[in-house]
């Protein structure tokens, strides 16, 4: 038996065989190629060659039975179980009472079915599973002459508290976000949808790191084929290993090359809870508070849970004023260099000759001007991500101060180009999501070249070249343009505007279709005596 | 075997066909009318939107009488596979033809009226990039950039044609053929040779998801776009009075007139962004027609691999066809009418003929069943 152990381990710990992983990628238990040996010791060599020499692996002999004749070993990782239940539930419990029973199977039957006092106890015949489960923060016993396993369900580690979200910081609305577990994350939602049909299916991918992620959705709402074609997108990872849904976003999404993302993230439970009860899929990912959302569009980059929870008139405002800024994002630089270069007759004469006069002395054509400037806030940008929040102000005073000011001062560019620019890198910021301002910023600086060689022709061929782009593009079956292109009338009470509540009688037709109808048409609130309340009244008797 | 799989609605149809008009309408017609005096000009514009009626209804009920069949694939049904052939090569050789006097009219409109210094060849090569990017992109996502657009080039051209409304003065339109009705014969004619690239609708019919909608849609097309013609003209008969027939390029002039609150002057842009929108999905529209006509006529899978080099073709086809600007209002008046309606009128007629021979004898069932379950 001992001399076949190299074999064996072989079969266990080789993660990246191509035939066998596969199914090991969705989740599914590896075939039954490693039968638990019947000896204690045996067992006990296999465990401890399986994790090497790890410090935090601890094994720990109990013996139960008639004068402690019968060997039950305790094995778990250090560290991701909840010590509290080891001792209180299992070692207290299984030293207390487990010394009547006659036979290994008997004491392995007590022990399973009356002794350990963990709500999870699972029974696995697979070695292969069982280190699965320790891996993963369960408490395994395994004993004597019995050829399966017991697995308790002890995890507990420490966890960051459930806080405000920091990259989507909303003035009203829910202020918890998602935390690096998934467990907590699924409570999260689970909390805001209290009803059996919101379904929660985990796979563990990543053939090494065995990254639990789960697809959530509700069942009727939800369209299954989309549902199916997320399995399928899935299920057909198969990698070693994934830290973040970033990964998880590059593996499923429908256009890699684009600058756009197609899949959408977020870290508020309220916006997933949301775009689940309009049929859409959420896609936990654990060890990353951020939480993907399929299929999207393009407008709902553009929207924050605020929008809906704002009275109508405020929330449209709003959504309005972020939509300016998108676009003034992408193209306020290269706008004023066209004016300035190409077409000066548009402004007004005292402007022309104000900008003119600005940039008297200024050595570079403004293209070149606003190229420079635009790098220059794109590194105080990054720099200000990146450093310690006590440097953080220091730099900004040096950027906004010295660069800014100096390099006016110094004759390298205009101030009206600092304006342009300042004004810009404030507009990308109201950008909700970060990945998409991510994509405006990037492509301003070709709308920059464009706009520097060719004026306002450039401009819009950029414009309209990413709108073919767009349009182009689906997200999980649904165009990515839409309501827009194609045009969608019954989704505009979503789009520029957002209608009152009990407006909204509909989900989006092209995602919730399996059941459209959000709302019957009678919620408008009035007051005890106007039409619209005489109505509803008159329905509910 | 469908060499295209996408669909578009009418509604996406009907904005595609606008678009294609309003390209010429803008641009080309009002500078090759050569009436003089001008205050005629609307007259022809409505004259030729009336009478382009019953010969895109001809070329409707052609095409469905093969709904699910292209113009290039029907024409070898009914003229057998070598003369079938020959029309499907006159058609693509059309449609690149149309789409390199587009791209030639817009660069020249530029550079003469934007930006002189920079060469004609930006312009072209930029817009035929635009074009063929889309047309790759299939009818689907041309079809919805044509929807979302045309709106938008509506809303500018409404712009444009209302803001100079301090300048106008409509006793210019004032007397109606004065001089009868002959010296507006030949514009007349000029515009219905734009409105005949409707033949284009042989191509999109399969993919309409209902064909239904075909008639409406393209008579729509045909009301919005011979609206906006006419109002064109009568604004800028308006506007400019008998000094319209000197103008290179009305739009332009047009659009420097406007002046909002002395803070927007001489909006050139507007005009300019809606015709880069314009030939832009129009383009697009030709080189897809001209890429599935191919590609069909030589039996291939995709048509997406042959939409680039065609818009290479066109784009040499621009430079080499006409010498300046001048060259191509020639064009325009003395060639185009001609060729225009010869090609069009000319394979519809014989199509239409073909078809109600074979349907009538019986000796080809395939189509009289075609034609049967059609009808």
């Amino acid at each position: 038996m001992l001399r076949s152990l190299p074999r064996l381990l072989g079969k266990i710990c080789s993660v990246s065989k191509p035939g066998g992983t596969k199914n090991d990628s969705v989740g599914k238990p590896l075939s039954k190629s490693c039968p638990m040996p019947k000896k204690v010791k045996v067992k006990e060599a296999f465990i401890r060659q399986a994790f090497g020499n790890s410090s935090d692996l601890v094994v720990r002999e109990l013996h139960v039975g008639p004068g402690g004749k019968f060997t039950v070993l305790m094995v778990y990782l250090d560290g991701l179980v909840d010590k509290a239940i080891i001792s209180e539930n299992m070692i207290e419990r299984i030293s207390d009472r487990a010394d009547r029973c006659r036979t290994p199977g008997q004491a392995y039957d007590d022990l399973k079915n009356r002794i350990i006092a963990v709500s999870d106890v699972k029974e696995t015949g697979n070695l292969y599973d069982f280190l699965n489960y320790v891996a993963r923060g369960y408490c395994g016993l395994v004993m004597d002459d019995v050829p399966k396993a017991l697995v308790a369900d002890t995890r507990g580690w420490a966890q960051r508290n459930i806080e405000e979200p920091t990259t989507e910081a909303t003035i009203r609305g829910a202020k918890e976000g998602f935390v690096e577990t998934l467990r907590t994350n699924t409570a999260l939602l689970r909390r805001r949808v209290k009803h059996p049909r919101l379904r929660i299916e985990e796979y563990d991918i990543g053939t090494i790191s065995k990254t639990s992620v789960a697809v959530a959705y509700i069942s009727g709402l939800a369209d299954e084929k989309v549902v199916q074609e997320v399995r399928n997108r899935l299920g057909r990872i198969n990698v070693d290993s994934i830290q973040e849904s970033g990964q998880v976003e590059e593996l499923i999404e429908d256009a890699p090359f684009s600058p756009f993302p197609t899949i959408l993230r977020t870290e508020r439970p309220d916006k997933v809870a949301g775009a689940l009860f309009e049929g859409r899929i959420a896609i936990l990912t654990d060890g990353t508070p951020f939480v993907l959302i399929v299929p999207v569009t393009l407008t709902m980059f553009l929207t924050t849970p605020e929008d809906y929870f704002e009275r109508t008139f405020i929330g449209s405002a709003l959504r309005a004023i972020r939509y300016l800024a998108f676009f003034t994002s992408l193209t306020l630089p290269s706008l004023y260099v066209a004016v300035t270069t190409f077409h000066q007759e548009m402004l007004p004469t005292p402007l022309v000759l104000n900008i003119a006069s600005q940039r008297e002395g200024v050595p570079f054509p403004a293209v070149v001007e606003a190229l420079l400037m635009e790098v220059l806030f794109e590194i105080l940008r990054e720099a200000g991500v990146r450093l310690p929040k006590i440097v953080g102000p220091a730099v900004s005073i040096i950027g906004a101060l010295v660069i800014g000011e100096a390099a006016m001062r110094a004759g390298l560019v205009s101030p009206i180009m600092v304006v342009v620019v300042a004004t810009t890198g404030i507009a990308s910021f109201a950008t909700p999501v970060f990945s998409l301002a991510i994509g405006a910023r990037l492509l301003r600086f070709i709308m920059l070249l464009l706009a520097g060689s060719l004026g306002f022709f450039g401009i819009v061929a950029g414009l309209f070249g990413l709108a073919i782009h767009l349009t182009s593009l689906r997200s999980f079956g649904v165009p990515f343009m839409e309501p827009i292109a194609p045009i969608l009338v019954s989704e505009f009470k979503d789009l520029l505007a957002r209608v009152p509540w009990w407006a909204m009688h509909t989900r989006p037709a092209l995602v919730g279709h399996e059941d459209l109808v959000r709302q019957g048409r009678d919620q408008k609130p009035g007051a005890p005596d106007s039409p619209s309340r005489r109505l509803a009244d008159k329905k509910q008797i | 075997m469908k060499v295209e799989r996408g669909k578009i609605s009418g509604s996406q149809l009907m904005a595609l066909l606008v678009l294609t008009r309003l390209v010429p309408v803008t641009i080309e017609f009002p500078s090759v009318t050569g009436i003089n005096p001008p205050q005629d000009a609307w007259v022809s514009s409505l004259g030729a939107t009336l009478l382009s009626i019953p010969v895109i209804l001809l070329m409707a009920h052609l095409s469905l009488k093969y709904s699910d069949k292209t113009i290039i694939e029907y024409s070898q049904l009914l003229l057998g596979n070598f003369f079938g052939k020959i029309v499907g090569f006159v058609l693509v050789w059309y449609w690149l033809s149309v789409a390199a006097t587009m791209l030639r009219s817009v660069g020249d409109a530029y550079t003469t009226a934007i930006m002189p210094e920079t060469p004609i060849l930006a312009f072209i090569i930029t817009m035929a990039l635009l074009g063929a990017n889309a047309a790759r992109s299939g009818l689907e996502v041309v079809g919805r950039l044509g929807e979302v657009n045309m709106l938008v080039v509506i809303l500018f051209v409404l712009l444009t044609l209302s803001l100079p409304y301090k300048v106008m003065s409509f006793e210019n339109l004032l007397p109606v053929l004065a001089r009868g009705i002959k010296p507006i014969m030949l514009p007349m004619g000029t515009a219905i040779s734009f409105f005949v690239e409707f033949i284009i609708l042989g191509m999109v019919v399969p993919c309409l998801n209902d064909t239904g909608a075909l008639i409406r849609s393209s008579l729509g097309a045909v009301a919005i776009s011979g609206a906006v013609m006419t109002a064109f003209t009568v604004v800028l008969i308006a506007v400019f009075g008998p000094t319209l027939s000197s103008l290179m390029l009305p739009a332009f002039s047009l659009a420097r007139m406007i002046s909002i609150g002395e803070f927007l002057e001489r909006l050139e842009v507007i005009p300019m962004g809606a015709w880069t929108i314009t030939v832009a999905i129009t383009l697009a529209f030709f080189f897809w027609a001209s890429a599935v006509g191919m590609a069909q006529l030589f039996g291939l899978r995709r048509f997406q691999s042959l939409v680039y080099p065609l818009a290479a073709i066109s784009v040499a086809f621009s430079i080499l066809f006409f010498e300046s600007f001048l060259d191509l209002e020639l064009y325009f008046n003395e060639v185009w009418v001609a060729y225009s309606l010869s090609v069009t009128l000319g394979i519809t007629i014989i199509l239409y003929v073909a078809a109600l021979v074979r349907g009538r004898s019986s000796a080809s069932g395939k189509v009289t069943r075609l034609c049967r379950r059609n009808r």
